[in-house]
């Protein structure tokens, strides 16, 4: 919860991912308590409505739960859940953005895929 | 009925109309930011809210009860101005600072001495000082310190930062959202320094020369707000149909910002660039110049 929020994106998307990153990195547990959303508002700066925007998005796709009354955990099998969906978001944030440059670019499917090779 | 409403507020100061018809619903537990240029009518737009001035036309209801001359209403908003001191210890200049602060304890029936305090150490400011000797910034500190110990339900800032350093601006939002948190008061925040405030609003108010011409979640009006680019033909093809603002061609490009429908999602292509506006660069392109 450490990173500073940028300008590219939507804070309340930038607050789950946040969120999302220290489930990956193990800085938040499973079964672990979220900060409140007061809390990330004073941290970030920013209206707590956004904050708790940030956080519901992560309670729909069933990462957090609520424990009603005590706040916001993680759920059991949150890390995984969030690598299987991210992966699978891979390819429309990544990979599309790739060919669509290599287009612009006049780069043909066969260099592209040489380059891919070569980048590992 | 938990509202602040303006009712077609017109303001003349003689045969200068200042507001023309604003029309604005403010509701409890939220904070707004008034947005607009110098001259644009922020200041009268809050003084008439607060029923510190008398509009020309229209009227002012808070929670159901009219704010004019009525005490009932008063008691639930605190207008804290922006302090204006002339050179010398004359007027209110002489005042030392706790006299001010002693004076203002009187004034709001829900007072909280205890916020004051506490902001007089964040801010380090010497309250034995005359208003007179204080810095543009110190002056800000005290409405800040008024403004926020007042606990009244509606609570408006004009200008609150102006002068303050950037740490005491950061200080300042940190327990402006503290106070948010624990209280649910609403608070309205009149600023030119936009972007760092953006993010505490939840709505934004857009005021240009007198009217209100924009009131939008923040996030929602940022999520949807995007600068266009590229070829001319393009760009002319997304902008169809669409609300649009500060057109630029040049040669065979052109440039515009465009709202997109809530949800509506644009892509860069080979053809056009699409980047995200912070809320400065939206206003700007609304409320500035035409190119």
């Amino acid at each position: 919860m450490n990173e500073f929020l940028s300008k590219e994106k939507s804070i309340y998307i930038q607050i789950s991912e946040m969120i999302e990153n220290d489930i990956l990195r193990d800085i938040l547990l499973e079964e672990e308590k979220v900060p409140s959303t007061n809390d990330l508002a004073k941290m970030y700066t920013i209206n707590p409505a956004t904050a708790a925007k940030g956080v519901n998005i992560l309670v729909d796709s069933g990462v957090l739960y609520k424990k009603r009354g005590i706040g916001m955990f993680v759920s059991e099998g949150a890390k995984e859940m969030i690598m299987k969906r991210r992966k699978a978001e891979f390819y429309d944030n990544y990979v599309k953005a790739i060919v669509e440059e290599a287009i612009s670019l006049g780069i043909t499917r066969a260099d592209l895929i040489k380059m891919i090779d070569e980048a590992k | 009925m938990n509202t602040l409403e303006c009712k077609g507020i017109v303001k003349k100061f003689g045969s200068n109309e200042v507001l023309h018809g604003v029309d604005v619903t403010l509701e409890k537990g939220k904070i707004y930011g008034l947005i607009g240029r110098n001259g644009a009518g922020k200041t009268t737009l809050l003084s008439i809210a607060s029923g510190q001035n008398p509009a020309t036309a229209g009227e002012v209801d808070v929670d159901g009860l009219k704010v004019w001359d009525n005490q009932d209403a008063l008691d639930k908003i605190c207008f804290s101005r922006e302090l204006n001191i002339t050179a010398g210890n004359t007027g209110i200049g002489g005042l030392k600072v706790k006299e001010y602060l002693k004076a203002a304890r009187t004034y709001f029936p829900g007072y909280d001495k205890s916020i004051e305090e506490r902001l007089i150490k964040e801010f380090e400011l010497d309250i034995k000082k005359r208003l007179s000797k204080l810095s543009k910034g110190m002056l800000s500190m005290v409405t800040i310190i008024v403004a926020l110990a007042s606990k009244s339900e509606y609570t408006f800032f004009d200008e609150p930062v102006a002068g303050l350093d950037v740490v005491a601006r950061d200080t300042f939002y940190k327990i402006l959202l503290e106070e948010f948190a624990e209280s649910g008061r609403t608070f309205v925040i009149s600023t030119h320094i936009i972007e760092e405030a953006a993010d505490i609003f939840e709505e934004v108010l857009f005021l240009d020369k007198g009217n209100i011409i924009l009131k939008e979640n923040t996030q929602e009006l940022v999520g949807r707000t995007v600068h266009v680019s590229g070829v001319s033909e393009e760009v002319d093809k997304i902008m169809e149909g669409k609300k649009t603002y500060h057109v630029e061609t040049i040669g065979r490009s052109k440039a515009a910002t465009v709202m997109l429908e809530p949800g509506e999602e644009l892509r860069n292509t080979a053809d056009i660039t699409v980047q995200p506006m912070n809320l400065q660069q939206i206003f700007v392109a609304m409320c500035g110049k035409e190119a």
